[in-house]
């Protein structure tokens, strides 16, 4: 691999105060993404920050109001098999067991992948339909975003020069949620998603409130639609209005118009499975 | 740059000085001389490198040596005791779960680690477990029989 110097924080302090060295000075926490670039040769840092050190960085908590709290350098398979997100965020389980193959999820890292702003993946649609929330850490102290004001593009984030993902939030929900994430390969299961379909229906007692659905990996960047009071009728329209307003990016998984089909099946499949379980 | 770890490898304590730059797949092969670990596609999608860190599969090829500091690394390598192969081993070898052998030393280490996650996984979990072991000579009904007797189904 083209060389590199590896530097080592122990604390966040540190680690924001090395990475606000320059451009080519870069973060890298479970390596999945980022060495890849670097072996291809399309990233060249002269100086990569392992934030993989930092101590205590990777601890899943329910806080006192009911929001999770999952610290930046938890593995995909850490949140996976968390028991607070079992119990309190069953679709990001669902959606995080999907990444990838074992070994990624064993790697990879939630920080990492959010940071690395990919599109193609299954992590940030799902949560941008729990409303997560990103913790940004930096010399100027600490600042919490929208995840969907996070994600600015295809490898494109809000992180300013010397910031770091230090914690991803689910704020609580008022009533619950209901649904799941709908993942949809062109090639063989742990391929990227093609498409990542959320669809959510939020329950106040038995009354359906909101309706939620996100569509991940087929635009550059997550595109949420939200309905109130939905009845089984609007959900359909949800998906029609998604499949129209989505600008899907053609690769080899499809093009945009085999995409923007999909969205709308897959909108459709993901919003009625949801709300049949929501009224049953 | 190099960085002085301390990592245990197939149960032997090792002082290991790595590049920065070095992936834990080229300190075992390279370094260590442990050959059974296998470098295919390079970038975690065919597990042919998979060791298992922690008792947890990874794909080497994309993991800093670094971080292995203060980890156990287990190889394909030592897994044999006193001469006798694991069990894993010895079922992949009863149903002939291979033929050019390039994958099985991965092979072998994700089914370790799938049953240390999990020692009576069902014929689905085995299966959502593997998908990411690439066989190109196409051997998974024979490794599915294989971790089928160790998981006592047959």
């Amino acid at each position: 691999m083209r060389n590199f110097d590896l530097l080592e924080p122990k604390t966040v302090a540190e680690a924001c105060r090395m990475l606000g060295a320059g451009d080519e000075v870069r973060p890298v926490s479970g390596g999945t993404a980022l060495l890849i670039l670097v072996k291809q040769g399309l990233l060249r840092p002269h100086t990569l920050v392992n934030l993989k050190k930092l101590e205590g960085a990777n601890a899943i908590t329910r806080e006192g109001a009911g929001a999770v709290r999952i610290e930046a350098m938890a593995t995909i398979h850490e949140v996976e098999t968390s028991p607070v997100v079992r119990e309190h965020l069953p679709v990001l389980a669902a959606a995080c067991h999907q990444v990838a193959n074992i070994r990624i999820r064993h790697l990879a890292t939630i920080g990492g992948n959010l940071a690395h702003g990919d599109h193609q993946s299954d992590p940030p649609g799902v949560l941008v339909a729990l409303g997560a929330e990103v913790e940004l850490s930096g010399a100027g102290g600490v600042r919490t975003l929208k995840l969907a004001d996070f994600l600015l593009g295809t490898y494109e984030t809000a992180l300013e020069p010397g910031e770091m993902v230090t914690a991803v939030t689910v704020p609580p929900v008022e009533g619950r949620l209901v649904g799941d994430y709908l993942k949809f390969t062109t090639g063989s299961s742990e391929e990227r998603p093609c498409a990542g379909i959320t669809a959510l229906v939020r329950l106040e007692g038995e009354r359906a409130a909101e309706a939620r659905l996100a569509v991940g990996a087929v635009a550059s960047r997550p595109l949420l639609l939200c309905q109130a009071d939905p009845s089984e009728t609007d959900l359909e329209v949800m998906a029609d209005r998604a499949a129209e307003e989505i600008d899907p990016i053609p690769d080899l998984r499809g093009s945009a118009d085999y995409k923007r089909h999909l969205v709308r099946v897959l909108g459709r499949r993901a919003l009625a499975a949801a709300w049949k379980e929501a009224v049953t | 740059m190099r960085h002085l770890i301390t990592a245990n490898v197939n149960g032997r304590e090792r002082e290991l000085s790595v590049k920065s730059n070095q992936t834990l797949l080229e300190v075992l092969r390279d370094d260590l001389r442990l050959k059974g670990t296998r470098e295919g596609c390079s970038v975690g999608v065919c597990g042919s490198c998979t060791v298992l860190v922690d008792g947890k599969p990874v794909s080497s090829c994309l993991m800093l040596a670094s971080n292995a500091e203060g980890k156990e690394v287990l190889t394909i390598e030592g897994l044999a005791r006193d001469g006798n192969l694991d069990p894993v081993q010895q079922a992949f070898l009863d149903h002939q779960a291979f033929q050019c052998g390039f994958c099985t030393p991965g092979m072998i280490m994700a089914v370790k680690g799938l049953l240390n996650e999990n020692p009576k996984p069902d014929e689905a979990e085995v299966r959502d477990y593997l998908s990411g072991n690439i066989c190109r000579c196409g051997t998974y009904v024979e490794v599915m029989a294989a971790v089928e007797e160790l998981t006592g189904k047959t």
